[in-house]
């Protein structure tokens, strides 16, 4: 275990490296963070774009984002993986709803995404606080879990949950409410 | 979890959990505008959706990698290369292009020529047949003719999807102390920005891949006047000088 997680944070010196590099204009530095990255990048791009075209556009939108914007990240303020993480999912959120596009079912050849967290957090926030989401998670409502979860992965809004989950939107809303409500309180705890 | 039940059949309001649902992106139109204003007014609100952010960010832990098709990377490349990768790229095309688009003065009169010389039909399927969801990426050559807001002659705008370029006639609108930036606002009411017009001659811009689908028919090309390098903001700053509306061809 202390091997593995060695290799965590090995990897993640190594991303944070590359970006700040990237962020002096340093092309080999980004082709490395290309590397390193893109396959996590395209997997959200794909799953909120639902189409591989579209997700092919705004991976190759979020790059170049990176590219412009890398020397404002601080590695002291959040792990590289969020940080463009965070960027891409914002960006094909953006695609999403510019199109209008209402998809009422998840789409289908997409990968799940798993239930249990990670046995090392790639992300490794903070070392106390890993893992905490995911055990506040496992403690709402089915449904309320589902709801999040599927806001947070599939990019929808809560107009697009009722529709999926055929649930007035009143009613939805007051579900994601009350399970957030609860999440903040075991957050917190 | 005791009490768990319970929850939905309680009564009354349901707590306002706005910063989460910032963060989380399940807020549109009205709403997200409202939380929006929040973030820029309280301090503690915005503070609140960053912690959510933060929690959230647990989550991208879970999510499966997919290895992107070939070639991304190059393409990013390119872009970022920009400008003399592109005027390569266009120089051939450009060589008729200008001197005989300059000379047409309406979007009519743009658009049989195009028909005419660079996309004939289909004797088979006329494109008028194919349905057309409002907000899909277009496959027909959109025009717009982009009148001057007070005076002057037009500029005709013509956007090819196949190759994602967008050529403008002449656009005199800029000078020495500002630069012409030409916006398109599409159905989220949103400026986004295509690129700077050239103060003299034509101009013809590689349409950045978050904006091809905007450029469908119906949306609205505007030009405004902004600091010499284009808007620092990435939102029109200065008056808008002329503006018109794209259409099929």
């Amino acid at each position: 275990m202390s091997d593995f997680h060695a290799a965590t944070l090995d990897a993640r010196a190594r991303l944070v490296d590359a970006l700040v590099r990237t962020g002096e204009e340093d092309r080999s530095a980004f082709r490395d963070l290309y590397a390193l990255t893109s396959a996590k990048l395209f997997g959200i791009c794909y799953r909120i774009c639902g189409e591989r075209q579209a997700a092919e556009d705004v991976l190759h939108d979020v790059y170049v984002t990176i590219w412009k914007r890398a020397g404002a990240y601080e590695p002291h303020r959040a792990s590289p993986i969020t940080w463009l993480a965070t960027i891409t999912r914002n960006r094909a959120i953006d695609w999403r709803r510019a199109q209008g596009v209402r998809r009422t079912t998840p789409i289908e050849d997409a990968p799940p995404i798993p239930d249990d967290a990670p046995l090392v957090s790639e992300t490794m926030l903070a070392d106390e606080a890993a893992h905490r989401l995911h055990a506040c998670l496992q403690g709402l409502e089915a449904r309320q879990r589902d709801a999040i979860r599927t806001a947070f992965f599939d990019g929808v809004t809560y107009a697009e949950l009722a529709e999926r989950q055929e649930v007035p939107l009143g009613t939805m809303k007051s579900w994601v409410r009350r399970g957030l409500a609860r999440l903040r309180e075991c957050l917190e705890r | 979890m005791p009490g768990a039940m319970s929850d939905d059949q309680t009564p009354g309001e349901a707590p306002d959990m706005a910063a989460a649902e910032l963060a989380l992106g399940l807020l549109d139109g009205e709403e997200r505008a409202q939380a929006l204003r929040r973030v820029l007014a309280e301090h503690g609100f915005a503070q609140e959706v960053e912690r959510w952010r933060r929690h959230l960010a647990q989550l991208f832990d879970l999510w499966p990698a997919i290895t992107p098709p070939p070639g991304v990377l190059e393409r990013v490349e390119w872009t970022i290369d920009g400008p003399a990768a592109m005027q390569v790229e266009t120089r051939a095309g450009r060589r008729w292009f200008w001197p005989v688009a300059a000379a047409l003065s309406s979007v009519a009169a743009a658009a049989l020529l195009l028909v005419i010389v660079l996309h004939p039909f289909d004797h088979g399927a006329p494109p008028q047949a194919r349905p057309t969801a409002p907000a899909a990426a277009p496959e027909t050559i959109l025009v717009a003719s982009i009148d001057p807001v007070e005076k002057g002659l037009p500029v005709t705008a013509v956007y090819d999807p196949a190759a994602a370029t967008l050529r403008l006639t002449a656009a005199p609108l800029g000078d020495a102390k500002r630069s012409a930036e030409l916006w398109v606002i599409a159905g989220d009411g949103v400026p986004h920005s295509l690129g700077l017009l050239h103060d003299a001659g034509g101009t013809a811009l590689t349409v950045a891949p978050a904006n091809r689908a905007r450029l469908a028919a119906g949306a609205t090309l505007a030009v405004s006047l902004e600091p010499v390098g284009g808007s620092p903001t990435g939102l029109p700053t200065g008056p808008v000088v002329a503006k018109g509306a794209l259409s099929r061809v």
